[in-house]
């Protein structure tokens, strides 16, 4: 940052302002006589501070000189002091009480604090770098043309082939677990803003290099900007289903709504006998609204009458101790369940609660200052 | 699909009962389903209803059945009796069915094979909250009736302890106290149930009811009953006059003596009344009370007494309470101490069977889901084989 500020005062320095960016045809630096006025306005023209390369290169040199004055500090060895070994000094040598993380002191890599921005684009003569620079979007026509250029090949290797009399390949589906960049994410990638037109022209021609026949023989470049989702589906593991003593088969299910946490052990060859606590359904929850909450796991996969509940439960209150035991129940019986029946109970229903395996995310919302509650406000009084 | 079946039916109305030829296609569907269940309900109606009205011949093969008592007996031997919801059925309904059930028939056992000679015994029914003791209460007092028995039924006797506007300081003995609203309702009522036996049994002694009232010996105690209707002020002592004759009475054999007691607990509990200085009344203290406790204790014979434990309108007791000896409190228990408790729990599958088919058959449960085997199952569940839940549920459906 100093170092542009000092640029900016050699260049601008006693009222004189070189047109530099007049790039390649002023071979001599030509003098202008402004005033301080135009000239002040044309720094705050210039755009968002840029930093340097040499002021990223300085501010990881005291970065890292910075980390082993703190491992001598703490007393590690310098040379294995992970980031994570900062991070708990520093939260060990400047306690924080605030809430939000990002408020609190941290010390990272510059690369992480400094947001990549674009370096400044052209030399000391002003002439850019890059030959497209003067579109304005110089990173997405270089992408658009890169990506052509693929098409052109694929199609050329397609003809090729065919001329040799090759039969051209099955048409491959893009992975159902994959998807294409977000327009933020691309923006990130390529550091300037994307209008949506540019980005959905950009899908356009992804989409129409995978649908090419041999299309994949570039999947390493569309790689880059694709990115794998769905990964919930694979992370729940079904528990197999436990034996206890007589042979019966049972197993165990968690489940929490609010503040209430409940366990709950599902036997099977049951009667539909329900115990909470070690007390009867009905004396633990003489509220019919209860039972009816309880009942939905059971009557959603039509075994009532098939097995019996023992579970427990604390906290909360009793509508919340209600749901949590539904949710523990189900959760149990999904060992005892097939596949199919196990997404029918995740599906989102219309009329109840978001499924019966989601642990319902509502929280008691925080009071406000200056309000009585979370939304309602102090009676208005005109005067 | 529905316009197709809508052809079917038109052309082959397949149902012989009655309906009309132009049935929309989903009447036909539900039909066909209820036809099914008609035919289910058929056969389970020998399985859920009994044509055996008497008590004294009901048996263990007729455990789980409904039989029905004649209006006209309901009137006669049930004037208070029966439980407010109850009541309301046999007014919708226009038949009073009750259940047989186990505890009951042990009850007709005892009853059956008790000899009269010894001391009367004692039987407490007792259980959890909903599951039928004021019922199998009713139905000893049906079959006591049918018997020819003088039934001695107090329905609630928690309504002796509580809102009572009136109390008035009992003329017979100073420190008691009398009510005589609920006195002379009882008397009515027990008119009501024991006519004959008011005209046979006789006074062995002379009542002088105030100065110029009086009612001589030999006089039949009808004449005691009259005289404690007419004269309000007097009916607590009415009562307990009627209440000494008839256990005085009783060991002679020409009559069999049941006195029923429902929520007996409230003979020893504390009662809501205070005097008029504010300071609270004891159960002993009231004339009714007092006069109900001799009749409770086991000193005399020719009979039986069936008592009843009820949560419901009792006071200062929490509501998980069920046992004998947490509703009856120490003094309770020592009181009615040598007795046979006889135990009353929720329905078995097949009394909750039967229960729901006869819903069914008096088409009470009116919600297209209640007939399938899922609905039943649901109601089950909910109403956790409870019969006051299964009441309630069934009521909105």
């Amino acid at each position: 940052m100093a170092v542009a500020a000092v640029g900016r005062v050699l260049r601008l320095g006693g009222r004189w302002s070189v047109a530099a960016r007049d790039g390649p045809r002023a071979q001599t630096l030509r003098v202008i006589y402004t005033t301080a006025v135009v000239q002040r306005k044309n720094v705050a023209a210039s755009g968002p501070e840029k930093y340097t390369e040499a002021f990223i290169k300085k501010q990881i040199e005291e970065f890292n000189l910075g980390k082993r004055h703190l491992a001598n500090m703490m007393g590690e060895d310098p040379e294995t002091f992970t980031q994570e070994d900062i991070d708990k000094a520093i939260a060990y040598l400047f306690p924080s009480g605030l809430f939000d993380e990002r408020a609190r002191p941290m010390m990272k890599h510059p690369t992480e604090i400094f947001p990549e921005k674009r370096k400044i684009q052209w030399g000391e003569d002003g002439r850019p770098f890059h030959f497209l620079f003067y579109t304005g979007k110089q990173s997405y026509y270089s992408l658009m043309h890169e990506t052509y250029g693929m098409l052109l090949n694929a199609q050329k290797y397609q003809d090729q082939m065919t001329a040799q009399g090759f039969p051209p390949e099955k048409e491959k589906k893009n992975l159902p677990g994959s998807r294409w960049l977000t327009k933020v994410e691309l923006e990130e990638m390529l550091l300037e803003k994307l209008s949506d037109h540019d980005y959905s022209r950009f899908i356009q021609l992804l989409q129409k290099l995978v649908t090419l026949p041999y299309g994949n023989v570039e999947e390493k470049y569309m790689q880059k900007f694709s990115k794998e989702i769905a990964m919930q589906l694979q992370k729940v593991v079904i528990e197999p289903l436990k034996y206890d003593e007589q042979g019966v088969a049972f197993s165990t299910g968690e489940g929490q709504r609010k503040t209430a946490r409940a366990t709950a052990v599902v036997y099977d060859n049951g009667s539909g006998k329900i115990t909470v606590n070690g007390v009867d359904v009905l004396h633990y929850f003489p509220v019919l609204q209860d039972r009816e909450q309880l009942l939905f796991p059971f009557q959603f996969l039509d075994r009532i009458g098939k097995h019996d509940m023992i579970c427990t439960v604390s906290g909360g209150g009793r509508s919340s101790q209600a749901g949590a035991i539904r949710l523990a129940s189900a959760k149990a019986l999904r060992s005892f369940v097939t596949e199919k029946e196990v997404e029918f109970m995740r599906q989102v229903f219309l009329c109840s609660v978001a499924g019966l395996l989601t642990t319902d995310p509502r929280l008691k919302e925080r009071k406000k200052p200056g309000q009585e509650g979370a939304r309602r406000k102090f009676t208005w009084k005109k005067r | 699909m529905l316009r197709s079946v809508k052809g079917l039916v038109c052309h082959t109305p397949k149902l012989d009962h009655g309906h009309a030829l132009h049935t929309t296609a989903k009447d036909w569907l539900s039909s066909t389903v209820s036809q099914d269940v008609r035919i289910l309900a058929e056969r389970s109606r020998a399985i859920f209803r009994t044509s055996e009205n008497d008590p004294a011949n009901h048996a263990e093969h007729h455990e789980g059945c409904h039989y029905s008592i004649p209006l006209q007996e309901v009137k006669a031997v049930f004037p208070h009796g029966l439980p407010s919801p109850f009541q309301q059925q046999i007014k919708t309904f226009n038949e009073a069915c009750l259940m047989v059930r186990k505890p009951a028939l042990e009850l007709f056992a005892y009853l059956k094979s008790s000899s009269f000679a010894h001391p009367a015994i004692r039987y407490v029914i007792y259980g959890e909250k909903g599951t039928g003791k004021t019922m199998t209460l009713c139905h000893v007092v049906h079959y006591c009736a049918r018997q020819g028995w003088l039934v001695l039924h107090i329905p609630d006797a928690h309504l002796w302890v509580k809102n009572c506007r009136e109390l008035m300081q009992s003329s017979y003995n100073k420190e008691r106290l009398d009510q005589p609203l609920q006195a002379s309702f009882w008397l009515k009522n027990f008119k009501t149930t024991n006519e004959r036996f008011l005209k046979e049994i006789k006074t062995q002694q002379k009542y002088a009811w105030g100065k110029r009232e009086s009612t001589e010996e030999g006089r039949p105690l009808g004449e005691v009953v009259e005289q404690g209707l007419a004269r309000v002020r007097n009916a607590s002592d009415a009562v307990g006059v009627v209440l000494k004759e008839i256990k005085q009475q009783c060991h002679l054999g020409s009559f069999r003596l049941l006195v029923a007691v429902d929520g007996v607990n409230a003979l020893w509990g504390k009662t809501t009344l205070r005097k008029e200085d504010k300071s609270p009344v004891s159960p002993e203290e009231l004339t009714l009370v007092y006069n109900l406790r001799k009749m409770v204790r086991n000193d005399w014979n020719g009979g039986a007494i069936v008592t009843t434990l009820s949560q419901t309108g009792s006071l200062f007791k929490p509501s998980s309470a069920y046992l004998p000896h947490e509703l009856l409190g120490k003094e309770g228990f020592d009181a009615l101490d040598p007795f046979v408790p006889i135990r009353v729990s929720n329905y078995s599958p097949q009394e909750f069977e039967s229960c729901y088919h006869y819903y069914l058959d008096r088409k009470w449960l009116q919600h297209e889901k209640a007939r399938t085997a899922e609905g039943r199952d649901e109601l089950r569940f909910l109403s956790g084989a409870n019969p006051r839940q299964l009441q309630r549920l069934a009521g909105p459906l």
